[in-house]
């Protein structure tokens, strides 16, 4: 008796799986029925539905039931990419080039900024916002510079928002944007996993999978994340064509987005566009885990502290004083 | 009848505490990004990202070493817009009318403090012209001006060697090419101008 429950317990297990791949298939195969039926619908109802808008609501379409980016396999991965660059192409009339190139091997980013050398010249913030194609009109930036007074390093307790010959005697200036947490709160927040830590340490928000409650963005100790209350709205010429799935593509409306150390450049071996435009070198960045690097020496040679460190959240963010 | 559940309570608390105690473990024991960070010791192949190309400007080989190895700065011959110096400073002799020309007018030095601040001569070579010299009559090329700039400023030379002042030009990967302190920092006067910030930012709680 007990054999014969065994065996049907067991044949219970290796049947579900296929009841339920069969249930899910029957949805996938309806939902993709009903969207082509409505698409057909939709342009059958246009006076003379020309080809393009078609062909985007069909892409559309399909990106709509596309899968959760960690799930895609390369192909998948690829096949999105193609749409995108397809939907950028019909709606900004623009030849963007998407990568989805996976992190590498033996790299995990770090940053160190130098609280002595800053001098509040907020270049870091232009080239970043010129890079990652944020929205202009809400002037929505993912870094901080905060004017601070001699002794205090508490970033609350500074003025962030100043606007006047720089630099000023006697302040100094602390940058802030997201510090790439190695235990990141805002992941553990994230009720749809739309946000996850990459293997080079880059916490990274699929955009198409966040539904854009913003628990992300109260679970952050640092005000690292923003949010996008309309489409952002870029100067077609202002838009950087070189963009990453992860990274800078342009953003839909009500998503949560954020410094992803510009993946679209840091994965190609290329310095942040903050590090890069940095006039004063205030701003070093590099691989972790190669001993030769500038980051390695700074946390080896340098006095250097990381922000909130009580609260567990390992930022592989540094500040250092020289 | 109490007993019974009493015991049958104790049966949940007992292994909720243990799998209490354990996640407590399991936390701790969860180690830092720093210890990550210690453990890594091998130096990363440079070589393996390919899209770190050749850049277009002229670099010349450091006449240092830093922790990896050999290492490039950007070269300063080019962006002198009068080098060679040798070319006007010859043993000819200067008529009044060319002066303007020759005085290098729009130098504006302010370099040191005002009791001890430089002179050309400090720096510039007076026998070869096309060289800086060190306070003991050491040779400098204007390409290699660090050599010269270190003499005084050794704390921010041994920072820059190892990459805590100075930064790389657009690539952490690939060959090491680093800014020459010339390229930041006007020589005859070194400190950044103050001026008004390229953006600015709204106010956090709107």
């Amino acid at each position: 008796m007990s054999i014969r429950q065994h065996k049907e317990g067991q044949m219970k297990k290796t049947d579900a799986p296929e009841v339920r791949s069969s249930r899910r298939d029957f949805l996938k195969g309806a939902s993709i029925a009903a969207a082509a039926g409505s698409a057909a619908l939709v342009t059958g109802c246009l006076p003379g539905g020309d080809a393009s808008s078609s062909e985007e609501l069909k892409l559309k379409w399909q990106e709509y039931f596309k899968k959760h980016y960690r799930l895609m396999t390369r192909e998948e991965k690829d096949e999105t990419v193609t749409r995108l660059v397809k939907l950028a192409r019909i709606r900004y009339d623009l030849d963007i080039q998407m990568s989805n190139r996976p992190a590498r091997e033996q790299v995990l980013y770090g940053y160190a900024f130098n609280i002595t050398r800053c001098e509040g010249f907020m270049e870091c913030v232009r080239a970043c916002v010129m890079e990652n194609n944020q929205d202009r009109p809400s002037k929505t930036q993912y870094i901080r510079i905060f004017e601070m007074e001699p002794g205090k390093l508490d970033p609350s307790t500074g003025d962030g928002k100043f606007f006047h010959e720089v630099p000023v005697d006697n302040k100094f200036y602390m940058g802030v944007q997201c510090f790439q947490c190695e235990n990141p709160p805002c992941v553990k927040a994230c009720p749809t996993k739309a946000t996850w830590q990459e293997p080079d340490g880059i916490v990274v928000v699929d955009y198409d999978w966040c539904i854009g409650c913003r628990y992300c963005m109260a679970a952050c100790p640092y005000w690292g994340r923003r949010f996008n209350w309309g489409t952002p709205e870029i100067p077609v010429e202002e838009i950087n064509v070189r963009q990453h799935y992860l990274g800078n593509r342009i953003r839909p409306k009500g998503k949560v987005e954020k410094c992803t150390f510009c993946i679209q450049r840091t994965r190609e071996g290329r310095l942040p566009a903050c590090a890069e435009a940095c006039p004063t070198g205030a701003r070093v960045f590099g691989n972790l885990l190669d001993p030769d690097s500038e980051i390695r020496y700074v946390l080896k040679h340098k006095k250097v502290f990381r922000m909130k460190e009580n609260l567990g959240t390992d930022p592989k963010f540094w500040y250092f004083i020289d | 009848m109490k007993k019974t559940a009493c015991r049958f309570r104790l049966l949940f608390l007992v292994p909720g505490m243990v799998l209490l105690l354990w996640c407590r473990v399991a936390d701790a024991g969860e180690g830092s990004v720093l210890d990550r960070i210690n453990e890594a010791n091998e130096p990363f192949d440079n070589s393996s990202i390919q899209s770190a190309l050749p850049l277009p400007v002229k670099t010349v080989l450091a006449r240092e070493l830093y922790q990896g190895g050999t290492f490039r700065v950007l070269a300063r011959k080019d962006s002198i817009s009068r080098f060679r110096c040798s070319v006007c400073h010859t043993e000819a002799r200067v008529t009044v009318r060319d002066g303007v020309l020759f005085t290098h007018g729009n130098v504006v030095l302010n370099h040191g403090r005002e009791r001890d601040s430089l002179s050309c001569s400090d720096c510039h070579n007076e026998k070869e012209r096309d060289f800086l010299v060190g306070k003991k009559g050491v040779k400098v090329d204007f390409d290699h001006s660090y050599q010269l700039c270190g003499k005084c400023h050794f704390r921010q030379k041994s920072d820059w060697l190892g990459g805590a002042h100075g930064k790389r030009v657009v690539y952490w990967a690939g060959e090491r090419i680093i800014n020459n302190c010339t390229t930041c920092h006007n020589p005859h006067s070194p400190r950044f101008k103050k001026r008004m910030p390229a953006t600015y930012s709204l106010p956090l709680d709107e």
